[in-house]
C-alpha cells in the first residue's frame, strides 16, 4: 500500500479536502435524522405547523448539500485512484520491460501478463469503486454513532452491546472469505489455463483424437471449481443475513430501552424515532465495508503479486557511472567469458576477438553454447566470470540502451507485432520514411511476399504473425535489422526455415547487410558459414577449433567432421 | 469478404432468443429456482410485517401503554430470525443456479471448442477464445445467481409496500410517492449510460492486454533493438486510455448515484411535513408516521437495484448473445451418415482436382492431382507461400476441400468418420505443439496405449533420445511452462517421435525438421528411413536433405503441382524443382 501511497505525491492537499467533503456528506445525512428528531418533537408533538414548515425545508436544503458533496467525493476520489492505477501499471510495465531475459525465460508469459492487467485491474477496481465505499462508510460509522450518543447518550450506549457480536461477525467472515476467495482464484485460474493449453493446442488435440480425454480433464476441473464457488457463496449468503439480523436485534433493544426511558420521561418519542433511523446508518456501513472487504482483499493480494514482479532485480543493471556508448567501431572482444543459467556452466571460458566490421561464425551442435554467447554479446545476461568489450569498453560500464541501440538481431523464431508488415520492418527505427522501409525490404525480398498479400507492405499482420510462415517472418526481421542499421549484428540461425532461391536472395542481401559491420552468425549452411573471416567450432561450452575454413578444413578435427556432414546434407545424395 | 455471412464467425444472437435459452439453462434448475422465487416471496412478507409490527408496538404500547411491550417486541425477534433462514437459503439457492448455469455454459463451449474446426481457430485470437469461456461468463452468473431473483424480490417489495401505505393512508401515500418517479427514472438512465461505459472499460483494458502481451512474448526483439521506450510509450497511451474511460464512468456515477443516495430525503420530507401534519390534527397516529417512514426506506434498496439490475441484464444477455451464436452458429465438420471403413493394409492417398481457399479468400489450391502410393514417401516442395501446408492440412481433415476430393485407401475423407480418419493419419504441425504434462505423457499423446519398446523405438528414430537422458528426470521430465522448456528443434523431435507412435499408417510431416541443426537432421534422416518403412508419408520441407528421406518429389506453385518425379530426375530437368534446390546440389 506503501508504494500505492507514493503515486499520491502533490495531491495530499486535494485528498484531505476530499476527506473534509466526506465527513460533511456523513454529517448530512445523520444530521438530516437529527432534523426529523427536532421536527417530531418540537413540530408535531407541540402542533407547531410554522415550526414543522421551517425544519423540513432546512433538511431538504441538508439533503441538497448532502447530494452535491457526494457527487464532489465521488469523481474525486475516483481521479485520484486512477492517478495511483495508472502510475502503477507504468511503472509496473517500465520496469518489466527492463528485466533480463533470463526472467521472461523463467517466468510464464501468462503470469507475467496477469499481473500487467487482471492484478492491476484488480487494484483499480478497489481504487474506483472500493475506495468511494470505503471513504464515504468509514466516516459515516463514526458519524452515525456519535448522532445517536448526541441524540441520546443512554440509548447510544446499547449501540456498543450490539457492535462488539457485530465485529466478531465481520472479522469471521473476512478471514473465511479471504481463505475461500484465495482457492477460488485458484481454482479458475487452473480451470483458465487448461482452456488455454487446449486452445492454443487445438489441432494437435484434434488431429490426435484427444477430444474425450480432453474434455474428461476438463469437467472434472470445472466441477471443482463449481464447488469452491458454491463454499464461497455460502460464506457469503451467510454473512449478510447476519447483519440484517443483528441489526433487528439492536431496534429492538433501543425499542425496549426506550420504552423505559420515554415512561420515566427521560426521552422523547422523536429521540426514539430517530435512533431507530441512526441505528440503520450504524450498520448500514457496517455491511456495504465488508461487502468492499472482498474487493480490497483481492486488491491487496494481486498488490502483492505486483510486488514481486516489482521487487525483482534487474539482472543487467546499469551501473551508476555507466556511460553513452558514442557510435561503435565494432571491436568485439569476449574475454574468458564464463556463463551458466544455473549451476551447470554453459560456457567454459570462451576467448574471442573480432575486429571492427569482421564476421565471426560459430558452428557446433545444438545445445553446444553457441546461442548463449550471441545473447552475452547482445548483453541480454552478464558473465558470471571474464567479460565483453566493445571498442574495448566492458559492456557492464555502458549504458545498456545506447549499445543495443547499435545493435542488430535476428533469431531463429522471429516475433512479429501486431500492425503491419511496414510498421514491424519500421519497428526497430520508428523514423524512417517509406521509401527506406521499402528499400529494405526489397532488399531482402520481402517485396516479393508483400506482392502476394492483400495491401502488400500494409498488409495487417496479426499478434505473432500468425498467417504469415516461418520463412516470411524470418524475411521480414531480416528487413527490420537491416533498416536498423546496427554496428554489431547477430544471425542466430537466421535463414532455417527459408526455401532456396529466397535464401539465395538474401545471401546477396547478407553481403551488403553486413559489409561494414562487425557480425556473429550462427548457421548450418556452409555457404553462410564460409563467408566469415573466422570460424569458431563450439562443443560443450569450450572452443574446440578456429581459422578460417581452409585453415579448418586442412586440420583434421571438428569441422572437417562437421562440414562433411554439412555438404552432405546440402548436396544430397540425390541419386 | 466481410460482407458474406462467415460460417465460424455468425453474428450475434438478439436479446430475445437469448432470453429464452438462458431461461431454458435456468429451467434444468428449476427446483433452486422456483425455491429461491418462493424464499423471496417470504422475505417480501416478512420484511413488511416487521414494520407492521413496529408501529403496533409504538402506537399500543409505547404511546399509549396499553399493552406490554415484550409480546411485539418478541415477535419482532422470532420474525428477525425466521428471515435470516429464509433470507440465507434464498441467496444460496439463487447463487448456486448462478455457478451452476456458469459452469454449464463453461462445459458447453469447451465441449463445442473441441470440435469447432480449423477455420474458426484461424478466425478468432486465442484469448477472445478463451475469455469466452472464463470472463465473459461472470455477468451470467450475477445475473442468474443473483440479478433474476433481487430484481423479482424488487419488485414484490415494491409492490407489498405500495399496498401497505395505500391501506395506512391512501393521501400521504400519494404524496410520498413523490421521490420514487425520479428515482426510477435516475436509475434506469444510470444503467443505459453505464452500461455502454463499462464495455468500453473492458475494451480498452483489451488493448492494454494486448499491449503486454506483444511486449512480454516479444521481449527479446525490444531489448534487442532499443525499443523499450516506444513500446513503454505505447503501453502508457493504452493506460492513459483506461484511465480516461474509467474517470468518464467516475463522471457518470458522480451525476447519478448521489441522487439515487438523496432522492429518498424528498420522500422523508414529505412523510414530516405531511404526515406531521396529519398527526397534528389527529389523523395519523404517530406509529403509522414511523410505519411510512420504515417503508420508504425499504424501498430504496430494490428501486436501486433495479436500475443494477438492467444494466447487468444487458451485459449478461449480451455475452450469451455470442456465446451462444457460437455455439449454435458453428457447424462442425459434417460427418457422415453412414460411415466407410478404411481398407486393412498399406493404404494409398490421392488428390483429385482439389481446389481449397480459406473462408472467403482466393484459392490457395487450384486443381491438384496428385497419387501417393500405399508405402511411398513423397516431398512436398515449393517456395513459401505455395499451397503446401494447405495441402497436408486436408489429409487429417481440418478443412474439406473447396473441389475436388481427397481419398485415402480408395475412400473419401468426408466419407469415413473423423476419429477413424485421423487415427490413420499422423500430423506433425510446422509450430510443434506440446503440453505441460510429462515427455512420456507427451510420447504417448496419440496412442496411449502404446508399449514403451514402441515410444523408445519412436524416440531413437525421432532423435529424443538423444537429450532425454539429460533432462532432471529422463523421460518423466514435466514439459513447458511450468516445467522444462525445450528448444525448438528439441519440440520438434518429440512431436515428430509422437506421430511414429501412433503407429498411424498415413504420416503428414510439415517441414518437420526445420528447427533442428543440420547435423542432427543427417542423422536422423538415415534414421527414419527404416522408421518410416510401409507407412504413406508425405513430407513438406524447405531443405533437400529432408528430401532425401523421399523418394519422390512434387513441387507447388501457385496451387498447382508443375512437377512431380524422382528428385535426381528434376535436377537433371533442370526445372522448378532444380531452381529451388539445384545450386546445392552444384556444390558437391
Amino acid at each position: 500500500m506503501r508504494r500505492l501511497g507514493r503515486y499520491l505525491q502533490g495531491r495530499k492537499l486535494w485528498l484531505a479536502a476530499l476527506l473534509l467533503v466526506g465527513t460533511g456528506n456523513a454529517a448530512a445525512q445523520t444530521g438530516g435524522w437529527l432534523l426529523v428528531r427536532n421536527a417530531i418533537d418540537k413540530g408535531i408533538r407541540d402542533g407547531n405547523e410554522h415550526h414543522l414548515t421551517v425544519v423540513v425545508v432546512i433538511y431538504l436544503c441538508v439533503a441538497a448539500a448532502g447530494w452535491l458533496l457526494q457527487a464532489v467525493l465521488i469523481r474525486g476520489l475516483a481521479g485520484l485512484g486512477q492517478r495511483m492505477v495508472l502510475g502503477l501499471r507504468r511503472d509496473l510495465f517500465d520496469h518489466l520491460t527492463g528485466l533480463s531475459l533470463r526472467y521472461f525465460s523463467q517466468q510464464k508469459a501468462g503470469w507475467i501478463i496477469a499481473r500487467l492487467t487482471s492484478d492491476v485491474d484488480a487494484v483499480s477496481d478497489v481504487l474506483s469503486q472500493g475506495l468511494p465505499t470505503l471513504v464515504a462508510n468509514v466516516i459515516l460509522l463514526p458519524t452515525a454513532v456519535i448522532a445517536l450518543l448526541i441524540a441520546d447518550w443512554r440509548l447510544g450506549l446499547v449501540v456498543f452491546g450490539v457492535v462488539p457480536p457485530t465485529l466478531i461477525l465481520t472479522r469471521w467472515f473476512q478471514k473465511a472469505s479471504h481463505v475461500a476467495q484465495v482457492e477460488t482464484r485458484n481454482r479458475i485460474a487452473i480451470v483458465t489455463a487448461q482452456i488455454a493449453e487446449s486452445v492454443a493446442g487445438m489441432a494437435v488435440v484434434q488431429a490426435f483424437n484427444r477430444e474425450r480425454t480432453f474434455q474428461a480433464q476438463f469437467d472434472g476441473l470445472n466441477a471443482a471449481n463449481r464447488e469452491q464457488n458454491v463454499y464461497t457463496q455460502k460464506i457469503f449468503s451467510v454473512f449478510f443475513p447476519s447483519i440484517e439480523f443483528l441489526g433487528v436485534v439492536a431496534t429492538c433493544a433501543v425499542l425496549f430501552a426506550g420504552n423505559s426511558l420515554l415512561s420515566s420521561r427521560l426521552l422523547t418519542i422523536g429521540t426514539l424515532i430517530t435512533a431507530l433511523y441512526l441505528l440503520q446508518l450504524v450498520f448500514q456501513p457496517l455491511q456495504e465495508l465488508s461487502d468492499v472487504y472482498g474487493q480490497l482483499q483481492s486488491g491487496a493480494a494481486a498488490m502483492v503479486k505486483i510486488a514481486t514482479v516489482l521487487d525483482e532485480e534487474p539482472e543487467i543493471r546499469e551501473a551508476r557511472d555507466a556511460r553513452e556508448l558514442p557510435r561503435i567501431e565494432g571491436d568485439l572482444d569476449l574475454d574468458h567469458v564464463v556463463f551458466a543459467y544455473g549451476a551447470e556452466p554453459v560456457l567454459h571460458g570462451v576467448a574471442i576477438h573480432v575486429p571492427p566490421g569482421g564476421c565471426l561464425a560459430l558452428v557446433g551442435e545444438s545445445g553446444g553454447g553457441k546461442s548463449t554467447l550471441a545473447r552475452l554479446v547482445g548483453r541480454f545476461y552478464d558473465p558470471d566470470r571474464g567479460a565483453v568489450r566493445v571498442d574495448g569498453v566492458d559492456l557492464r560500464d555502458v549504458k545498456l540502451r545506447s549499445y543495443r541501440r547499435q545493435l542488430g538481431v535476428v533469431l531463429q523464431d522471429p516475433f512479429l507485432f501486431s500492425g503491419t508488415i511496414a510498421s514491424n520492418i519500421r519497428f526497430a527505427k520508428p523514423d524512417a520514411t517509406d521509401e527506406e522501409v521499402e528499400a529494405a525490404a526489397a532488399a531482402v525480398g520481402v517485396d516479393r511476399v508483400a506482392a502476394r498479400l492483400s495491401g502488400g507492405l500494409e498488409h495487417a499482420v496479426r499478434e505473432g504473425g500468425s498467417g504469415l510462415s516461418a520463412g516470411e517472418r524470418q524475411l521480414i526481421s531480416l528487413a527490420r535489422a537491416l533498416l536498423a542499421d546496427p554496428r554489431i549484428l547477430i544471425l542466430d540461425e537466421a535463414t532455417s526455415n527459408i526455401d532456396r532461391p529466397t535464401e539465395v536472395l538474401i545471401e546477396r542481401a547478407l553481403d551488403r547487410l553486413l559489409h561494414g559491420r562487425t557480425s556473429i552468425i550462427i548457421a548450418h549452411r556452409l555457404s553462410t558459414v564460409r563467408r566469415a573471416d573466422e570460424i569458431v567450432v563450439i562443443e560443450h561450452g569450450r572452443i574446440v577449433q578456429r581459422g578460417t575454413e581452409a585453415e579448418l578444413l586442412r586440420e583434421e578435427g571438428s569441422f572437417r567432421r562437421l562440414a562433411h556432414d554439412l555438404a552432405e546434407g546440402e548436396t544430397a545424395r540425390v541419386a | 469478404m466481410p460482407d458474406r455471412a462467415n460460417p465460424v464467425d455468425p453474428p450475434d444472437l438478439g436479446l430475445l432468443p437469448t432470453f429464452r435459452r438462458l431461461l431454458r439453462l435456468w429451467w434444468a434448475e428449476r427446483r433452486l429456482g422456483l425455491l429461491g422465487l418462493a424464499l423471496a416471496f417470504c422475505y417480501t412478507l416478512i420484511s413488511i410485517a416487521i414494520p407492521l409490527i413496529s408501529q403496533r408496538a409504538i402506537d399500543d404500547s409505547i404511546v399509549s401503554h396499553e399493552n406490554p411491550l415484550w409480546p411485539y417486541v418478541m415477535a419482532i425477534a422470532a420474525l428477525a430470525t425466521l428471515r435470516f433462514v429464509v433470507n440465507f437459503s434464498r441467496r444460496f439457492a439463487t447463487a448456486r443456479i448462478g455457478i451452476r448455469i456458469e459452469a454449464r455454459m463453461r462445459e458447453l463451449l469447451y465441449t463445442a471448442y473441441l470440435r469447432f474446426p480449423r477455420a474458426f481457430y484461424d478466425r478468432h485470437a486465442t484469448g477472445q477464445v478463451l475469455s469466452r469461456a472464463t470472463n465473459d461468463l461472470y455477468p451470467i452468473r450475477y445475473f442468474i445467481g443473483w440479478g433474476l431473483v433481487q430484481g423479482m424480490q424488487s419488485v414484490m417489495m415494491i409492490i407489498g409496500a405500495a399496498i401497505v401505505l395505500v391501506l395506512v393512508d391512501p393521501q400521504l401515500a400519494l404524496y410520498t410517492a413523490v421521490a420514487m418517479p425520479p428515482i426510477t427514472v435516475l436509475a434506469l438512465r444510470f444503467a443505459r449510460r453505464v452500461s455502454p461505459l463499462s464495455r468500453r472499460v473492458q475494451e480498452r483494458k483489451g488493448d492494454v492486454t494486448e499491449t503486454a502481451d506483444e511486449a512480454v512474448v516479444g521481449i527479446e526483439m525490444v531489448q534487442a533493438f532499443g525499443r523499450e521506450d516506444d513500446v513503454r510509450g505505447r503501453f502508457g497511451t493504452r493506460a492513459e486510455a483506461v484511465r480516461d474511460t474509467v474517470l468518464e464512468q467516475a463522471g457518470v456515477e458522480a451525476r447519478h448515484l448521489p441522487g439515487l443516495y438523496y432522492l429518498p430525503s424528498l420522500s422523508i420530507a414529505a412523510v414530516v411535513y405531511f404526515g406531521g401534519k396529519a398527526v397534528i390534527n389527529g389523523e395519523l397516529s404517530i406509529g403509522q408516521f414511523v410505519l411510512f417512514e420504515t417503508l420508504l426506506l425499504q424501498l430504496v434498496w430494490p428501486l436501486e437495484a433495479l436500475g443494477w439490475i438492467t444494466n447487468l441484464a444487458q451485459r449478461a444477455l449480451a455475452s450469451a448473445g455470442r456465446s451462444f451464436a457460437w455455439l449454435e452458429g458453428i457447424a462442425p465438420l459434417p460427418e457422415p451418415e453412414s460411415p466407410v471403413h478404411l481398407p486393412r493394409g498399406p493404404i494409398d492417398v490421392r488428390f483429385e482436382d482439389v481446389y481449397f481457399a480459406y473462408g472467403g479468400e482466393n484459392d490457395v489450391l487450384e486443381g491438384v492431382d496428385l497419387e501417393i502410393a500405399a508405402g511411398e514417401i513423397v516431398a512436398i516442395c515449393g517456395p513459401t507461400g505455395s499451397g503446401k501446408t494447405s495441402l497436408l492440412n486436408l489429409l487429417p481433415r481440418f478443412y474439406d476441400p473447396t473441389g475436388g476430393r481427397v481419398r485415402i485407401g480408395g475412400v473419401d475423407t468426408r466419407d469415413t468418420t473423423i476419429a477413424e480418419l485421423r487415427t490413420d493419419v499422423a500430423l506433425v504441425t510446422q509450430r510443434p505443439v506440446l503440453f505441460s504434462v510429462t515427455l512420456r505423457e507427451n510420447l504417448l499423446f496419440g496412442q496411449e496405449t502404446a508399449s514403451w519398446d514402441e515410444v523408445l523405438a519412436a524416440c531413437e528414430a525421432a532423435g529424443v533420445d538423444a537429450f532425454a537422458d539429460d533432462l532432471p528426470e529422463g523421460y518423466d521430465t514435466l514439459i513447458g511452462e511450468r516445467g522444462v522448456n525445450l528448444s525448438g528443434g528439441q519440440r520438434q523431435r518429440v512431436a515428430l517421435a509422437r506421430a511414429l507412435v501412433t503407429g498411424a499408417r498415413v504420416v503428414v510431416l510439415d517441414d518437420p525438421l526445420s528447427a533442428v541443426d543440420t547435423l542432427t537432421e543427417r542423422r536422423l534422416v538415415k534414421r527414419l528411413r527404416p522408421a518410416l518403412e510401409g507407412k504413406t508419408v508425405l513430407i513438406a520441407t524447405q531443405r533437400l536433405s529432408t528430401i532425401e528421406l523421399a523418394g519422390r518429389a512434387v513441387v507447388l506453385r501457385d496451387g498447382r503441382v508443375i512437377e512431380s518425379g524422382r528428385p535426381v530426375d528434376l535436377i537433371r530437368a533442370g526445372g522448378a524443382f532444380a531452381e529451388l534446390f539445384g545450386d546445392e546440389v552444384v556444390a558437391a
